[in-house]
């Protein structure tokens, strides 16, 4: 509980994006804020399978370590409604815009955690 | 001509979530009423609510809710449900595992679907209040589905992989009963062999407190006495959420697999007012049609009428339409009708109300009951020659009506007949 007291009363902490990680396990929001301010890659890697486990349709295939090359559709079960859903919450958590054609071009979880790291990039640059 | 039986009904209500608990509420007259506050305001005057029991679905994150034992259902239903489609699936659940089938069953082009709820201003209030802040460049992609008028059907035919006839009706607190209408309908055509009827609605501020806008709900703020439809000093109607499912079938399917049956679907008829946009016409001009219209459907005498299970919602001025209607339907017959209605119980849930009221009729045929009017204390001067019997009677019955109406005055009556009736 203390970790949830910490979060309302330290701005770094809080905030709309922070809120949105509170459904997933404590380390998301460690990981989420380490990416964010340092561009930690590993933090950002384990942020992406706490995510892509909660938007999982498909329990019995959801993601359990991470590999670049596995595809979102054909590997962990994903449908078009979990992509969608998926690249609502980065969008939300980052403030940032994903177009359709960008989506596109996104098929493996190695595609996702550049294509994150890029936009993240590009909108702090 | 084909016939429809009802077999199998599921409740999520005030008043009970299994038809156990349903049925002794009704024997008992064991309302479903709470005190709430509403939106952290304890300014609003509308105390009293027919709240949901053994949920938590506050949250418009379904990640958050909390449903009761028994169920199990995974993210890709959730994700895309609204609180009452969580109703809803526990209502169908229940009706097609009392109706003898699984959900494989379901599973086929012989099956329809017809749903009725408002949608949820709940969650469609929050998506829209997301995309406003992010001024049109996001939001949630379960927005739509999860939210707009259609929800249920959208997400029980995905979930059940129904593949008949799948729509929803939209006539406000008619809605339901006309899904059961036209659901008899298509098993008389030879259209579908069983279609699966659920009404559902929210008891979310979002869905009730814009009645008390329009002067419709009650601030008595006693749960007690807060709904009773037909007496002297009702001043609104008490809002309430759930679901409630019914499987109609084909009666020589049901029969051919053994299926116990509640009541034959028997009839319907179904005429407006054409009068106000919300309110009922003063002597209930298009519910006298209904009535007269169902009771023909389903080849039924006025005389030959035991039960009728009212719209009343306890206002003041539909209470009374009512009372003019069936006065002026059921006068002359030497043996009056009982008449009764159980939103003195449950609460008024709107386009839930139809289904539930049917399934709460079906389930009284079946065990011989008569839901008692519950809180009447001095009935209005515009009831008399009712028989408004102030306790639950056991006794059984063979013909019973269900009376909805809805905003714009739609009417619907629906004749339910005993099973064994029905075939003599």
């Amino acid at each position: 509980m203390s970790t949830q007291s910490n979060a309302c009363t330290n701005p770094a902490t809080s905030g709309p994006s922070v809120d949105k990680l509170r459904r997933l396990p404590p380390s998301a929001t460690e990981d989420f804020l380490s990416f964010k301010g340092k561009g930690d890659e590993e933090a950002l890697t384990r942020l992406i399978i706490a995510v892509l486990t909660d938007h999982s349709p498909d329990k019995a295939k959801a993601v359990t370590q991470w590999g670049p090359e596995l595809r979102l559709i054909e590997d962990i079960g994903f449908d078009s409604l979990a992509i969608a859903e998926t690249v609502f919450f980065f969008e939300d958590l980052f403030q940032i815009s994903i177009s359709n054609e960008e989506i596109m071009q996104v098929r493996t979880l190695g595609e996702l955690r550049a294509f994150v790291k890029t936009k993240v990039t590009a909108l702090a640059s | 001509m084909r016939r429809a039986v009802i077999t199998g009904i599921g409740f999520i209500s005030s008043i009970g979530n299994d038809r156990a608990s349903v049925l002794a509420s009704l024997r008992e007259l064991r309302h479903g009423f709470e005190q709430v506050t509403w939106l952290d305001n304890p300014r609003v005057a509308v105390k009293v609510l027919g709240t949901v029991k053994g949920f938590q679905v506050a949250s418009t994150e379904w990640r958050d809710w909390r449903w009761p034992e028994g169920y199990s259902f995974g993210s890709e239903i959730l994700r895309s449900l609204a609180p009452h489609g969580l109703y809803a699936l526990c209502a169908c659940e229940q009706a097609v595992a009392d109706a003898g089938l699984r959900a494989a069953d379901l599973a086929n082009v012989d099956t329809g679907l017809f749903t009725a709820s408002a949608g949820s201003p709940f969650l469609l209030h929050h998506h829209l209040k997301t995309l406003d802040v992010a001024r049109g460049e996001r939001g949630n992609p379960m927005g739509v589905v999860s939210s707009i008028s259609g929800t249920l059907n959208f997400n029980l035919a995905t979930h059940f992989h129904i593949q008949g006839a799948v729509c929803g009706f939209v006539s406000a607190c008619a809605s339901s009963s006309h899904a059961l209408g036209y659901a008899l309908d298509e098993i008389r055509l030879g259209r579908q062999k069983r279609i699966l009827v659920v009404g559902a609605e929210e008891p979310h501020a979002e869905t009730v407190l814009p009645f008390a806008a329009m002067r419709a709900l009650s601030i008595n703020p006693d749960p007690g006495s807060a709904s009773r439809p037909f007496d002297r000093r009702r001043d609104g109607f008490v809002g309430t959420g759930g679901a409630a499912a019914l499987l109609v079938e084909e009666e020589s399917e049901a029969l051919a697999r053994g299926a116990t049956i509640y009541a034959e679907l028997a009839g319907w008829g179904q005429a407006a007012d054409g009068h106000s946009v919300a309110m009922s016409h003063p002597e209930g001009r298009g519910l006298i049609e209904a009535m007269k219209r169902a009771l023909k459907d389903a080849s039924v005498e006025s005389s030959e009428v035991d039960y009728i299970n009212a719209h009343a919602t306890s206002t003041p001025v539909g209470d009374k339409s009512e009372a003019f209607a069936l006065r002026s339907v059921f006068g002359a017959v030497p043996r009056q009708p009982r008449v009764s209605s159980t939103k003195a119980l449950t609460g008024h849930g709107l386009s839930m109300a139809g289904a539930l009221e049917t399934a709460l009729c079906a389930l009284s045929m079946k065990e011989g009951i008569i839901p008692g009017c519950a809180h009447l204390q001095e009935p209005d001067p515009a009831c008399e020659g009712l028989d408004l019997p102030r306790a639950t009677l056991a006794e059984p019955t063979r013909v019973m009506l269900n009376n909805s109406s809805g905003f714009g005055g739609s009417n619907v009556c629906l004749v339910l007949k005993a099973a064994a009736a029905s075939r003599t």
